[in-house]
């Protein structure tokens, strides 16, 4: 699975996942840190939609760790001050990176999680809907 | 006259700064940062977006340390900012990939996808609720779980639904001006300082940032005739953006390899604003332009207002302080205005001296120059 669908599904699930995926490969494999889990920033580059330009509009506090595994270096990176979380998934993204075994079974796991958040999406959002609102014209 | 360095201020700054430990103290009643964070979103979205730092969690320590200032909590975000490393730069975001929770449009009633109310104040009655003197917690999970049971209820579709501009609808049918994606590199006000004419992406970052009051004043300021702009709002919409990072090494990749960092909310405004323009045959013709507004959390009156301020700008008018992007960009900060405020608090003991030599000088009807 690629990095952009897995890091949807770790961060905007379950945190506990990103953390049994983590301690299934330091088990067996150990680890590097070689950046602890630090906080900085993102600078957030905007489209606007008048002209269709960019413009910066303002930076976001996030987490950031580099760890070290068989030679592959993974990144975490993750909004907010969530040091464990960015630390588990540079361990995946090192995972990957290193094509270890493992992470081709996590597949399955992943998909059921990414089906588990577009429901709680889609029904936060049915109840949502019923804020929109129904326009009946008027006769006068 | 030179400057003459005082000292002797010293203990009593200690004993300031010990009385104002008390202070806060004192009614012996403490409040927790998730309390702040559970109850006061508005301020929090405000305290970010003043700030230009997007982070819930300081913004309601900020609060909580400036004791519910404003402007001393913008400071604090501001002054904490500049002690951080900017580890990385976005994907350029697109609104289109918002995650919307609110969407209303005060030109067209119907608007693909529809308008959606969402959680908003605008309906309800301005008047003091009392029983929130004698909240109940018990009270509170019961509704709550009342919700949560009617929500289970909802019939949800199997996809999430994603909603189109309204101005693309336009734009489609050849109404709008349709600009292809102009990708120059933005100019950071951060990184260098603004400097006139500025560029359109100084402009917006310097609004999206300003002063919630300042930049409401000034909007307003304009609606009232100190402008030339009085739009119509296409769309507000609020609702939470995705934000991905390219791989700081990977070079040219794939946009599928890139990170997912998470989300932030935020508040977007079109406003559309009908401008004349002379055509090809050389008439006088009556066009619409966009007006953008856009901000941190859910404050859609400064986003209103900055997408009135945006189209004040990109029109220059002598005669119209809002039309002036000297006037409008370089007293809506909060640290810069408030700092500049209050610094006229801070000793002055040798100007006023001497300004009030030059008076008394002038009473005895002296000369207060050379000549």
């Amino acid at each position: 699975m690629k990095r952009r669908r897995r890091t949807e599904i770790l961060i905007q699930g379950d945190p506990a996942l990103a953390k049994k995926l983590a301690e299934s490969i330091i088990a067996i494999y150990g680890y590097r840190e070689i950046i602890a889990p630090q906080q900085g920033l993102t600078m957030v580059k905007m489209r606007e939609s008048a002209k269709n330009s960019l413009f910066y509009m303002g930076e976001v506090l996030v987490t950031e760790a580099k760890i070290e595994i068989k030679d592959c270096i993974g990144i975490g990176i993750v909004v907010g001050m969530k040091g464990d979380l960015a630390r588990n998934l540079a361990i995946i993204d090192a995972a990957y990176k290193a094509n270890l075994p493992e992470t081709a079974e996590w597949e399955a796991e992943l998909v059921e999680a990414e089906k588990q958040i577009i429901q709680k999406r889609a029904k936060d959002q049915a109840k949502l809907f019923e804020t929109k609102v129904d326009f009946q014209t008027m006769d006068v | 006259m030179g400057y003459v360095a005082v000292k002797g201020g010293t203990q009593a700054i200690d004993a300031s700064i010990e009385r104002l430990t008390y202070e806060r103290l004192k009614n012996e009643e403490i409040i927790e940062i998730e309390t702040i964070m559970a109850t006061m979103k508005s301020l929090i979205d405000q305290i970010m977006s003043e700030s230009s730092l997007y982070s819930p969690y300081l913004a309601a320590l900020a609060i909580k340390q400036a004791e519910g200032s404003m402007e001393e909590a913008v400071f604090l975000m501001r002054a904490h900012r500049s002690t951080l490393p900017r580890l990385y730069y976005s994907q350029a975001v697109e609104s289109e990939t918002m995650l919307v929770e609110r969407r209303i449009s005060a030109s067209f009633k119907d608007i693909p996808g529809g308008q959606i109310l969402g959680a908003t104040k605008d309906y309800t009655h301005r008047l003091l609720d009392f029983q929130l003197l004698e909240e109940d917690r018990a009270e509170n999970e019961a509704w709550l779980a009342l919700y949560q049971k009617a929500s289970e209820a909802v019939k949800a579709s199997d996809t999430v639904a994603y909603f189109p501009k309204v101005v693309d609808y336009l734009r489609e049918e050849g109404l709008f001006e349709n600009y292809k994606p102009d990708n120059t590199a933005p100019v950071d006000i951060t990184k260098q300082s603004i400097a006139f004419p500025a560029p359109r992406s100084a402009r917006l970052q310097v609004l999206t940032r300003g002063q919630t009051g300042a930049v409401t004043a000034l909007g307003y300021a304009s609606l009232r005739g100190y402008g030339q702009v009085h739009p119509t709002v296409g769309e507000v919409r609020v609702g939470s953006l995705p934000i991905y990072v390219a791989h700081p090494n990977e070079g040219e990749m794939d946009e599928e390899d890139a990170f997912y960092i998470g989300e932030i909310q935020v508040t977007e405004v079109e406003s559309f604003v009908p401008v004349t323009k002379k055509n090809e045959a050389n008439d006088q013709e009556l066009e619409f332009e966009i007006g953008y507004g856009i901000c941190y959390g859910q404050n859609e009156t400064k986003a209103i207002a900055m997408s009135i301020l945006d189209q004040c700008l990109e029109h220059p008018e002598s005669s119209f302080p809002t039309h002036d992007e000297e006037f409008v960009l370089l007293h809506i900060d909060s640290v810069e205005a408030t700092g500049f405020i209050s610094h006229l608090k801070l000793p002055h003991y040798v100007t006023f001296q001497s300004k009030l030599d030059s008076i008394r000088n002038v009473k005895k009807g002296g000369h207060t120059d050379e000549n």
